[in-house]
Order: C-alpha cells, then sequence, then structure tokens
C-alpha cells in the first residue's frame, strides 16, 4: 500500500512550516517509533515518528522548504517494489509527533 | 532563496527576522545590548533572540528579573551614556509598568536638556490577544503615539520586522517597536541584503479603487482576508499597512483616499482615542470631511474566554460589513 | 576636599538659594538648608570621571559637583546661557560635563536611570562609578527596590547616597517607612551599608569616600544613609507644618553653624575669616545672579527644537 506523510497540525495557529532535516533517503525503511523528520514552526521544532512501519519512496520537500499544513511530504509503502502513483497515496501514514 | 523583482529573498518567521536585525547591528556595533526577561539562553519568550546569547555572551545579551520599571530605566540610562539597548518587554500589559522611565524620561531627555543628552533606547514588545487573558491581550499603541519625543512602529510581515528594527536600532531617540503575537506564525520573504525601512512610510499591501482600509499589525492580515471577500462581491478594497504610527504618514493614506473616496480605520485596540481616530483627524485636516468608519475592539477588556475573546476583536466578516454599511450597499 | 573648602561650598549653596528665594520670580523650587553637608561631603568623594544624579532637590548637589553657579542660576531662572537653555530648571539640570549627569523631578525616577549610567560606566570600563542621591521619600517607591536588586545582582557601580531629612513633605519617615535605619534596606541586598550623621560634612565626606572606594573596587554598589535635618518647607509652595520652637530647634543643627563652630574650637578659622567666608559667597552669588540676568529667555519660537 502507498502511503501519504502530510504536514501534521501540530501546534494551533500555524499554517507553514519549514522542513529541518530528513532522517533518511529514498529506500530507507521505518519502524514504528523511528523519527522521520524534523519540521520547524514559528516557536518549537516537531518530530514527526513513525506510527507503523514502512519503506520511505519519495521525497516531496527539502529541507530549507516552506510547506502547509496537510501538504504531502513524502511517499512511503509497505513494499519496496510497489510502483509509486503521480499524485499522492491514498492512505495517510500513521505518525506521532513530539513538540520539542 | 527566491527572487522577486529582482530582489533575492529568503522566507523567514518573524522571530528570525528580529533576530537577524539584531544580530547584524550587534556585529556592527559593540554598544548594543539586549535586556529582557528569558532574553540570554533561553533566547527570549518568542525565541526572537535565539542565538543571539551564544554568540555576544552575558554582559550584552542580559536576563532581568521580573522589574520592568527598573529594567526600562537602566536601559534608558545607559543610552543615555552612549549605549544603544534593547529592552524587551514580553508583553504589551507591562509595559506600562514602565512608563515613568520611557516617558517621563526618556521621551523628555533631549527637550529637558536643549539638546545636550538623549536616549537611544529600542523598547521592543508584543501586542494582542491570544487566548491569555485580560492583562496579557492588550494592544496599546495608541496611547504612545501622542507623546512628543516617541517613536512607534508595529510591523506586519517579516521584511517589515526586520527593516523597522534596523532603523530601531539606529534611531537617536527612544523607540517602541511592537510585534504581534498573531504574526508570529507566519513566515514572509525578506530582503538578503541589508535594508533599512525608514519610519514615518506607509505601504500599499493592496491596490484597490472603491475604500482605503488603513491598518497596522495583525489587523493587516484580516484587512487582506476583508478585501478577498469583498472583491468576490464586486468591492476593491485598497489595503494601507501604516507601519510607523509616530511618525505618521498621512500623505500614503491622503492619496489612497483622493482616489477611495472613503476610508476604513481597523485596529485591533480601542478605537477611543485609537490610531484610527488620530488618522482620520488628520486626513480631515488634510483634505476635508470624507466617508469615514473606524473599527477595533469591542470597548470590553479582552478575555481569555474563547467565545468572548472572538466577539470583541475584529475579523473579516465584521471589517466586510462596516464596507459595506460605509458604502451604503 | 578640605575643611575651609567644604566651609566655603556649603556656604555658597545657602547664599545662592537664600538669593533666589528673594528673588519674586523665583519659580517652583526644592531648597536644602539643612542639607548641604550632604552634598558637599558627597561631592568630595567623587572624581571627575563620575557622574552624579539626583531627584529634584537638585541645586546644592549640583553646586557642590562643580557646576557653575553663573550656569546654574540662569538654567533656574529660565534663561539660554544656563546648561539645558533654561528648559529643565531646578527639576531637569543636567550638566554631565561637570559631572552632574541630571536632576529628575519625579520622586524616585533618577534611580533606575542612573543604574543604567553605572552599566555603561562598567562595560566602558572608564573607571568612574555613579552616586545616585535621593531623599526618604524615594524609600517607599518600588523602582528604588528594583534598582537595588538588580545593581547587586550585576554589581553595578552605583553608590545609593539617600539624604534622610526624616521628612518627605508633611510625613515623618515614623509614619511612611517601616524600617528605622534606611541604610537596612540596601543590606537586604547584601550591599555594603552605612548610616551616618548627615550634619557633619567631615562625617560625610569620609564614609562617602569609604563606600566609593568600595564601588571603585568592583565589589559592587553601596548604600549611604545620611541622617540630616530640612529647615524650610518642602518646596516654595509647601505649607510649613512644623512649630517655631521645633525649627528654632533645628536651625541650631543647621550643618554650617556646626562647621563653623567645629572650626573655630580647633583653631582653624578666626570669626573674622567666618565672616569673610560669607562676604565671598554673597560675592560669588551675586555674580552668578548678574551673569544669570544678562543672559535672555529663549524665543517661543524654540519651542519645537530638540523634541527628537
Amino acid at each position: 500500500m502507498i502511503y501519504k506523510l502530510s504536514v501534521p497540525a501540530a501546534v494551533p495557529g500555524v499554517d507553514e512550516i519549514r522542513i529541518l532535516e530528513w532522517q533518511g533517503t529514498p529506500g530507507t525503511a521505518f519502524e514504528a517509533g523511528d523519527l522521520i523528520v524534523e519540521l520547524e514552526t514559528h516557536k518549537a521544532v516537531v518530530e514527526v515518528r513513525a506510527g507503523q512501519s514502512g519503506i520511505l519512496r519519495e521525497l516531496r520537500a527539502e529541507p530549507g522548504d516552506w510547506r502547509g499544513i496537510g501538504l504531502v511530504l513524502a511517499v512511503f509503502s509497505d513494499r519496496a517494489d510497489e510502483a509509486i502513483p503521480a499524485g499522492d497515496g491514498d492512505a495517510d501514514l500513521k505518525v506521532e509527533f513530539e513538540i520539542t | 532563496m527566491s527572487a522577486d523583482h529582482g530582489v533575492a529573498s529568503t522566507k523567514i518567521y518573524f522571530r528570525e527576522a528580529n533576530v537577524r536585525a539584531l544580530r547584524e547591528e550587534m556585529r556592527q556595533n559593540p554598544r548594543v545590548l539586549i535586556l529582557g526577561q528569558d532574553v540570554g539562553a533561553f533566547g527570549g519568550s518568542y525565541r526572537e533572540f535565539d542565538g543571539l546569547y551564544r554568540e555576544f555572551g552575558a554582559a550584552r545579551v542580559r536576563d532581568t528579573p521580573v522589574a520592568e520599571a527598573a529594567s526600562i530605566g537602566i536601559g534608558v540610562g545607559a543610552a543615555a551614556s552612549g549605549f544603544r539597548p534593547l529592552v524587551c518587554i514580553t508583553y504589551m500589559d507591562f509595559l506600562m509598568l514602565g512608563f515613568d522611565p520611557l516617558i517621563n524620561y526618556a521621551a523628555k531627555l533631549r527637550y529637558k536638556t536643549g539638546g545636550l543628552l538623549t536616549a537611544p533606547v529600542v523598547v521592543k514588545t508584543t501586542a494582542g490577544a491570544f487566548g491569555q487573558g485580560v492583562a496579557h491581550s492588550q494592544c496599546l499603541e495608541a496611547w504612545l503615539m501622542s507623546v512628543p519625543g516617541l517613536k512607534v512602529v508595529a510591523p506586519s510581515t517579516p521584511a517589515d520586522a526586520y527593516g523597522l528594527m534596523k532603523t530601531a536600532l539606529r534611531s537617536d531617540g527612544p523607540v517602541v517597536y511592537i510585534d504581534h503575537k498573531r504574526l508570529f506564525p507566519i513566515p514572509g520573504e525578506v530582503p538578503d541584503a541589508e535594508t533599512f525601512i525608514p519610519f514615518g512610510q506607509a505601504v500599499v499591501r493592496k491596490p484597490g479603487s472603491d475604500v482605503t482600509v488603513a491598518t497596522h499589525g495583525f489587523m493587516v492580515r484580516i484587512a487582506l482576508e476583508a478585501a478577498l471577500i469583498l472583491e468576490g462581491e464586486g468591492v476593491s478594497a485598497e489595503v494601507i499597512d501604516l507601519r510607523s504610527l509616530a511618525p505618521l504618514d498621512i500623505n500614503t493614506v491622503a492619496q489612497s483616499v483622493s482616489k477611495t473616496g472613503a476610508l476604513v480605520t481597523l485596529e485591533e485596540g480601542q478605537t477611543t482615542c485609537g490610531v484610527g481616530a488620530e488618522v482620520a483627524a488628520r486626513l480631515y485636516e488634510c483634505m476635508g470631511m470624507r466617508p469615514w468608519a473606524r473599527i477595533g475592539a469591542l470597548p470590553a477588556p479582552v478575555s481569555s474566554n474563547p467565545v468572548l475573546e472572538a466577539a470583541t476583536i475584529p475579523d473579516a466578516a465584521r471589517v466586510v460589513t462596516a464596507i459595506h454599511l460605509l458604502l451604503g450597499q | 576636599m578640605n575643611s575651609i573648602e567644604s566651609l566655603r561650598l556649603m556656604m555658597l549653596i545657602r547664599a545662592f538659594e537664600t538669593a533666589l528665594a528673594k528673588r519674586p520670580d523665583h519659580g517652583f523650587q526644592l531648597l536644602s538648608s539643612g542639607e548641604e553637608a550632604v552634598a558637599v561631603g558627597l561631592s568630595a568623594a567623587l572624581t571627575d570621571k563620575d557622574q552624579l544624579l539626583t531627584g529634584g532637590r537638585s541645586i546644592g548637589p549640583a553646586l557642590a559637583r562643580g557646576a557653575e553657579p553663573g550656569a546654574v542660576m540662569a538654567e533656574l531662572l529660565g534663561r539660554v546661557a544656563g546648561p539645558n537653555r533654561g528648559r529643565g530648571g531646578r527639576g531637569h539640570m543636567a550638566d554631565p560635563e561637570s559631572g552632574f549627569f541630571g536632576a529628575h523631578a519625579v520622586v524616585g525616577g533618577n534611580i533606575s536611570i542612573a543604574a543604567g549610567v553605572a552599566l555603561a560606566k562598567q562595560m566602558a570600563g572608564d573607571g568612574g562609578i555613579v552616586a545616585v542621591l535621593f531623599g526618604d521619600g524615594a524609600c517607599g517607591a518600588g523602582v528604588l527596590h528594583e534598582t537595588l536588586n538588580i545593581s547587586a545582582c550585576w554589581r553595578l557601580p552605583l553608590l545609593f547616597i539617600c539624604n534622610n531629612n526624616q521628612l518627605s513633605v508633611s510625613t515623618a519617615r515614623t509614619a511612611a517607612l517601616a524600617p528605622a535605619k534606611l541604610s537596612d534596606l540596601g543590606a537586604a541586598f547584601g550591599m555594603w551599608t552605612r548610616t551616618v550623621d548627615g550634619l557633619d560634612v567631615a562625617c560625610v565626606a569620609a564614609a562617602a569616600t569609604e563606600a566609593a572606594g568600595h564601588v571603585r573596587e568592583g565589589r559592587g554598589p553601596a548604600f549611604l544613609e545620611c541622617v540630616s535635618v530640612r529647615l524650610l518647607s518642602h518646596s516654595t509652595t509647601a505649607r510649613e507644618t512644623r512649630s517655631r520652637a521645633t525649627l528654632t530647634e533645628l536651625r541650631a543643627q543647621c550643618p554650617i553653624r556646626r562647621q563653623v563652630a567645629y572650626l573655630q574650637s580647633s583653631g582653624y578659622l578666626e570669626i573674622a575669616q567666618a565672616e569673610a567666608l560669607e562676604r565671598e559667597a554673597a560675592d560669588r552669588v551675586a555674580e552668578a545672579m548678574a551673569f544669570a540676568d544678562a543672559s535672555p529667555y529663549p524665543e517661543a519660537s524654540e519651542v519645537l527644537d530638540h523634541v527628537g
């Protein structure tokens, strides 16, 4: 299955965040609890952790990029050989986020 | 990085614009200091001094106890002695605790000494309602506009936060620089080149032809939201961001009203003796009577209660309604 | 500063203020009769690297610090030859060149400003200290306590001088302030403190010199309380609340009288000399008065100059 990772609505009043650092590259496999990416809001860093296992397939934003809440940051899949569609995935990747 | 009309710029948050202005000025002039609560290692309550303590050290980025009167007084005294302090007052509501050194001394120092002494101090503070209650929500800039000798500025974008702060830190008298809590999450493009925005210069944020909306601070966002709604209804609003309240650029407003024929003033503070009342009075002195409506907070303290706060503070809907009423639609 | 010099200065202050008060156009003045020893003793401890700030009772301290009597008189009478073109007057005059950073008429209002001037000196490392002179009236003000705290935390080179003349307009110290010894206010913040007889100029000078020495060594601020008396009412418009008998008693404690008596009894001063010194003071004041009277008022057209 294909999953999309979107910008979480982590902090109230925030419309846009900045990508700080990815903790993997296309092909990296993540388990539940792994840190996927750090995002920066106006007041805090949001750590986005995997809530399920999955393989990172495509990055749709680079460090330093800005993205609005809800926009897709990356695409994951269960298996490495699944074809990635042109648009976004059907399902949302389960994530947990922590504000530091 | 991006380039708009050939100007290289970077999208950053308000707090980063503050830090950039301060860092540049502190590198350029060893006499620029920062005083305030939690400005040092903590980097400021809004992270608006992030990294400066690490770069410039504890002597130049000083944490103060909770003592607004003494903190401002110390900043003012150091300013009168040749330094350029920025005193951070976390909430504008607490600025009044330091009114004596700011208004009775700093604003009057040059005049009362016949030009012998002056106090180039920047008091940076943050205004606005954001769910924090009656004593943590006020917009009091109107109180300060009438003090001779005091300059008052309020940016609505990170670019203006940077440019106005640069100018403030080179001013030769006291300046109150006012941020707004609800602007902090909204990033914006800031020119990469060193830029100063002069005081006394308003800017047209959105051109229009049917009505002039003169506003400042967070309400610029509300005005733009309202203007978008009005476009859809066939009404073209011109939104002017005052940016500098004292000195006030009435010419830009007058030029706009000559074109549109009607003025709406919008502020988050109280309308009684408000920024809008002053803009309208000066406009009248400039060009005579024009249809005018003023929008501001309802005459009540701003409670932390979400229903009551929302009812008190102007929103886009209220602005749209007021404009329709003014234009007889 | 030797004893004769101290006496000369105190007499100058008394003669100056007396002559000023005699003029019909004297304006709103706060006079320091009875408090001259505090101003003069304090000045003996200050150098030309230091700055003095005061409250509204500024004339004595400004003269003691070395501000030109003619310029001071001009300032008080609103003439342009004053250091502030006549705009500051007694409540706000400033002559930093003479080491008199300025007066400020809000009670307690100059205390935090003085700490800022001290911070600047500490950071510039110019070796100077700052003295801030205030009365018992300012000891109830919150900003004093805020400033005592911060200056102790930051070890600012600041000398707090409390001129306790025991009366704030009509309110006795005992009715206004809980501590009997006002230097205890500084002790709460761990600084060097002392309370001395403010009517004895040598005593004030010695204590101020010791306090200033402590501050100069970078050991943090100091709080010196000088207990004096106010021989006149609070200001030229304030009603006198004390009885004739009380005032007569107080006048017997006059610091100038005391200094003359001390110098005479120790053989340092003949009566004729004392009278000569009085005349000298009167002459200097007459000169100052003539200088001031020769200076014009500012033009109304300069009303918007230097606003900022």
